[in-house]
């Protein structure tokens, strides 16, 4: 049943443009981060470390969240237009099938995000020339960051459900992801949503320990995640259909 | 009566977090005497680099939020029927503008305040200060309008918080590049009408702040970028099927 959940909402999802942007921004990112590692690499020493940095530090902070915002706006969008609530809502499925399959949609973007952020990272090194191979650490970098964005886009799914909206969850995702910058300065990353995926993805600090313990980062995503899946389960329940 | 439909669609929550957002990056800043004295400078380098990251995407919700209700409420058709569509985006994009203007000057009243609640060192810049208002205030009018054409046209409101979102990123990022890149994309233009630059030390890590003269060229070509997208996106709504 959820399996044939998760297929439905990928039909609602065909056709849509909405992979572009998630393949454009981290090649942006890639050229320009790549760009400003050339023009500074008197200062910029540490390789492929500064080059990571380059890479991911704004996009983890100020743009893959609201970017997760958009899809997962757009995911519940499908639902608040055209009254589709009331069809969704009344069809014989668990709601937490309805809710997972949202989430596993997002996930599954969220994944092809980070693979493809790890691919131009690899190619941006290689055509800038650098000869040390590949930090080893790299695929940890990136599932960690994975486990980030998933807790950002449960997160997101709930603050769309209850704001029918498209663009005020866009807003608030930026809003977290500048005070996560905040939160990792001070220290209490690990325990604020949206620096988890900065956190996970060491765009601050590739070549050092993470802030936290790993699995102090593991336990707390876990947390996260079923707080808000249970938060938007509750939600789903116990609130009326509003459709427009 | 664009005014009337944004009653109970929290726009002004969208502006009070940005404002909110930028009191507590400020006072983060200012937290050593070496940092009040070079205040106003520090002021005048850090709100354009926040307004590139912020301003872009507040612009993206705020026309989409005044664009979206027509598409949700299949409104166009109707509209149409009883004004020019040529007024119909006149009269969101003053209405955007007028949010726009209250953010922009809501943020320079932050630095006022905290200029003087924290005695910057030496005379108010009042002509930069002005200078600072003014080339804000244009950018975000035009990042504005950019936006609201997006959101009319396309019903799927990703397109437009999508493009806000990439204009934001290549608007910071561009910062850093030679200023000649910073000149060909309309979120280039925080850093191209910026009026303080920092020169960073590497061997002694000593920041050192300094004013530079007033860009009347860029402010001019960014003129000539709004009238062009204003004739072209309005243009392209008139002759837009509903």
């Amino acid at each position: 049943m959820l399996f044939k959940t998760i297929m439905a909402e990928q039909i609602k999802l065909r056709h849509s443009p909405v992979w572009l942007a998630f393949i454009i921004l981290p090649v942006l990112s890639a050229v320009m981060g790549t760009f400003n590692y050339l023009q500074n690499i008197g200062i910029l020493q540490d390789q492929w470390y500064s080059l990571w940095t380059q890479h991911t530090l704004f996009l983890c902070y100020f743009f893959l969240p609201p970017l997760l915002g958009v899809y997962c706006s757009y995911l519940c969008r499908l639902e608040h237009t055209n009254h589709n609530w009331n069809a969704v809502m009344t069809a014989p499925v668990p709601i937490s099938f309805l809710y997972l399959a949202k989430l596993t949609s997002a996930s599954v973007m969220a994944l092809f995000t980070q693979i493809w952020i790890g691919i131009l990272f690899v190619l941006s090194g290689k055509i800038s020339g650098l000869t040390s191979p590949v930090p080893p650490a790299l695929p940890v970098w990136l599932l960690c960051g994975f486990a980030g964005e998933i807790v950002i886009c449960a997160l997101q799914l709930f603050i769309s459900l209850i704001i029918r909206s498209f663009a005020v969850p866009v807003g608030i995702a930026l809003i977290g992801g500048i005070m996560g910058l905040g939160a990792m300065a001070k220290g209490y990353g690990v325990w604020f949503p949206y620096s988890l995926l900065c956190l996970g993805m060491r765009a601050n600090r590739p070549g050092g320990p993470m802030q936290c313990s790993v699995p102090g980062f593991c336990v707390n995503i876990l947390i996260f995640l079923i707080l808000f899946m249970t938060l938007s389960m509750i939600w789903l329940k116990r609130s009326d259909v509003v459709a427009e | 009566m664009e005014f009337k439909k944004t009653r109970r669609r929290n726009v002004w929550v969208v502006i009070a977090a940005m404002i909110l957002l930028q009191c507590v990056w400020i006072l983060r800043i200012f937290n050593s005497a070496d940092r009040i004295r070079d205040g106003w400078m520090i002021c005048l380098y850090q709100f354009p680099l926040l307004n590139s990251i912020i301003m872009p995407v507040v612009a993206a919700v705020i026309a989409s939020r005044l664009c979206d209700v027509e598409h949700k409420g299949q409104a166009l058709k109707l509209l149409e029927t009883v004004m020019l569509p040529g007024k119909l985006f006149d009269a969101k994009f003053l209405c955007g503008s007028c949010f726009i203007f209250a953010a922009t000057f809501l943020q320079f009243l932050i630095f006022l305040v905290t200029g003087y609640l924290l005695n910057f060192t030496g005379p108010v810049p009042a002509g930069r200060l002005f200078c600072y208002l003014l080339f804000t205030a244009t950018v975000n009018v035009t990042i504005l309008l950019f936006q609201q054409i997006l959101s009319l046209l396309f019903v799927n409101q990703m397109v437009s918080l999508s493009a806000g979102l990439i204009g934001a990123l290549v608007g910071l990022f561009i910062m850093f590049f030679p200023p000649e890149f910073e000149r060909l994309l309309l979120w280039g233009y925080y850093g191209v009408l910026m009026l303080v630059r920092m020169d960073w030390n590497s061997t002694t890590r000593v920041i050192r702040y300094y004013w530079i003269t007033a860009d009347w060229n860029g402010y001019l070509t960014l003129t000539a970028m709004f009238c062009v997208l204003y004739l072209i996106g309005r243009m392209l709504f008139i002759r837009k099927e509903i």
